[in-house]
């Protein structure tokens, strides 16, 4: 067909329902309100890793669904979560991203919370300690055993990520969330501590949900001189996508070969406990985590939604805790080389997303946006998206590809069929 | 200080400006030319977010020439990035045989690609901040990097790029 004009443009496309989404669900503001109100607050998000909390008082603030939270290490060792917020007057307890609250503040006393705005102090479980002159101000109307902060569910889970969910009624733990979708690298993320090595961040102009789209499909390896050059073989085709109840997916695993590209070298030897040599899971946690263990690294995607058509995504590294120097070394450039600010991979994934973004803003003109290739759930399939879109469509209850009707199921799952072989002739391999 | 403790800090300070200027027009090779076999080139930060030195480049003279020459396969953002430096300090050695140097640097990208290439293309941004901390090699008129860190004060870098600071 050449260019169609604007009705066979608009017009559905010759797939079935489930198979592609409408355009809006990426670039409506009212469905973006609607979103962090039924996905976000509702979700366990995995907003820090315990490492970067490593001693008594120590803080990490985040963002969950526009509310502010901080997580801090008690003197018992715990994580806890709350509401960054001070209940006297809304003030932010808490403004740096991470420090210690064992050092005295301008306005506050070694080992505790206080909001500099007028001196209210809480404890590392969030009790309210200390109200300033609170009898002359409030005589027995008010006392600060009520004034306590707002706390959240709050666990550390699968390799020390400390997760939070905004839902007290949440009718979930982090394991039965996951649904065993995490299951695959588990044991890898158990085996020992784990310690950051690695933290950057993007912000760009388009959905969440398109970040989330670019990690839960490899069909978009063909952009990926580096994925080509070191996959494309018969066992890259058999990765096998999995979807798992609440929206999650993970895609099977399988051997790089790493010396096929001129700069990288093998990471077999410093591979992560419990996993072959070289291999690499990655799993995509509704509605919108990543996390990628590469042979030698993990690498975890936060993503903080910031409106309709803008996304803040937070990068991290992982590597052993017990990791000499020298193996210390060896992870940060396997991590860096293709995920770093300088990475191979990690600046095409953004330019494509950065790219529908463009395409995408609220109010522009509605199209749509394909999500149909079957290769029986294998490497190239389309399927993650598909079942992610189902989720959202029950959660939202929306129709993906209409989002102005109810959710009504379409097609996730195709036909069966065997993996594709190598693409040893495909024309860009040596590109 | 004596003249040649002068004509080296000037050596020095002409090898700093000349790299920054092939940097900006991608002229690796050049760039790798002003190199000792002994290079060792970095790029790192300290995170506030993770309270942590962290490092996002780490790349030795052998790997300059492969790292470089596989950038045309690759796709990468057509916006360039472009440096003004200002070298603070440059320390010449007792033997004159080494040099130190602290250069400050801001980092901007022409934006062609852009967000959204008709309307950004042609505006200038801020895309990093900077010190390069390096070490040379002097021998009679040559002057030969042996060490680069680029301390960065950058942790948000968008989408970022393929080039190094």
């Amino acid at each position: 067909m050449p260019a169609r004009n604007h009705k066979q443009w608009s017009a559905k496309p010759d797939l079935e329902l489930g198979e592609w989404v409408d355009s809006r669900i990426y670039s409506d503001e009212e469905i973006f309100e609607e979103e962090l109100d039924k996905l976000w607050k509702k979700s366990w998000i995995a907003l820090c890793h315990e490492s970067e909390l490593p001693e008594p008082y120590d803080f990490r603030t985040g963002i969950i669904a526009r509310e502010p939270v901080i997580m801090v290490r008690g003197p018992d060792n715990k994580v806890r979560a709350f509401l960054n917020v001070c209940p006297h007057r809304g003030m932010t307890i808490e403004r740096r991203p991470s420090g210690s609250f064992a050092p005295a503040q301008p306005s506050g006393n070694p080992k505790h919370m206080t909001c500099l705005f007028h001196a209210w102090q809480f404890d590392m479980k969030g009790n309210c300690v200390d109200i300033p002159r609170q009898k002359e101000g409030y005589q027995d109307r008010l006392d600060k055993s009520s004034q306590g902060l707002r706390a959240l569910r709050c666990e550390v889970k699968y390799g020390g990520f400390v997760w939070v969910c905004l839902d007290d009624h949440t009718e979930f733990n982090v394991e039965t969330w996951a649904a065993g979708a995490m299951d695959c690298i588990k044991d890898s993320l158990d085996a020992e501590p784990l310690e950051l090595i690695h933290y950057h961040k993007a912000i760009i102009d388009c959905n969440y949900k398109l970040w989330h789209d670019t990690n839960s499909e490899f069909y978009h390896d063909y952009m990926h001189y580096h994925n080509r050059i070191t996959g494309f073989n018969d066992d890259y085709f058999q990765r096998e996508c999995s979807a798992y109840d609440n929206g999650h997916v993970n895609v099977g695993t399988f051997t790089v070969n790493y010396e096929e590209y001129d700069v990288a070298e093998d990471r077999g030897t410093l591979s992560f406990p419990n996993l072959p040599p070289d291999n690499w899971y990655m799993v995509d946690m509704f509605p919108g985590l990543n996390f990628n263990l590469r042979g030698s690294v993990v690498r975890m995607d936060l993503m903080t939604p910031l409106s309709a058509n803008q996304v803040m995504i937070e990068f991290r590294g992982f590597g052993l805790k017990s990791d000499s120097p020298e193996d210390r070394a060896h992870r940060i450039q396997h991590h860096n080389s293709i995920w770093g600010p300088l990475g191979r991979n990690l600046h095409e994934d953004l330019i494509g997303v950065a790219g529908q973004g463009t395409t995408m803003t609220p109010k522009s003109e509605p199209r749509r946006i394909l999500h149909g290739r079957h290769e029986g759930a294998y490497i190239h399939d389309e399927i993650g998206m598909r079942h992610f879109y189902e989720s959202w469509g029950k959660k939202m209850d929306r129709l993906p590809s209409d989002p102005e009707q109810k959710y009504k199921a379409g097609k996730v799952m195709g036909p069966e069929m065997p993996p594709a072989k190598g693409l040893s002739t495909f024309a860009g391999k040596g590109a | 200080m004596n003249v040649e403790e002068q004509h080296i800090k000037s050596l020095v300070r002409e090898t700093i400006y000349a790299a920054a200027m092939f940097l900006d027009d991608q002229k690796w090779n050049d760039w790798i030319d002003q190199c000792d076999e002994s290079f060792h080139y970095s790029v790192v930060t300290y995170s506030h977010e993770v309270r942590k030195d962290l490092t996002y480049l780490l790349m030795s003279h052998k790997e300059m020439h492969p790292y470089f020459d596989l950038l045309p396969k690759h796709n990468t953002d057509h916006s360039p990035l472009r440096r003004h430096a200002s070298i603070y300090t440059v320390d010449v050695s007792e033997d004159g045989k080494t040099a130190e140097a602290v250069t400050s640097f801001i980092m901007t990208q022409e934006m062609i690609d852009g967000i959204s290439a008709p309307l950004y293309s042609g505006e200038n941004r801020l895309y990093l901040t900077g010190k390069y901390y390096d070490k040379f090699k002097i021998d009679g008129e040559s002057v030969k990097f042996t060490e680069r860190v680029a301390r960065v004060y950058t942790r948000r870098f968008d989408k970022g790029t393929h080039w190094v600071f």
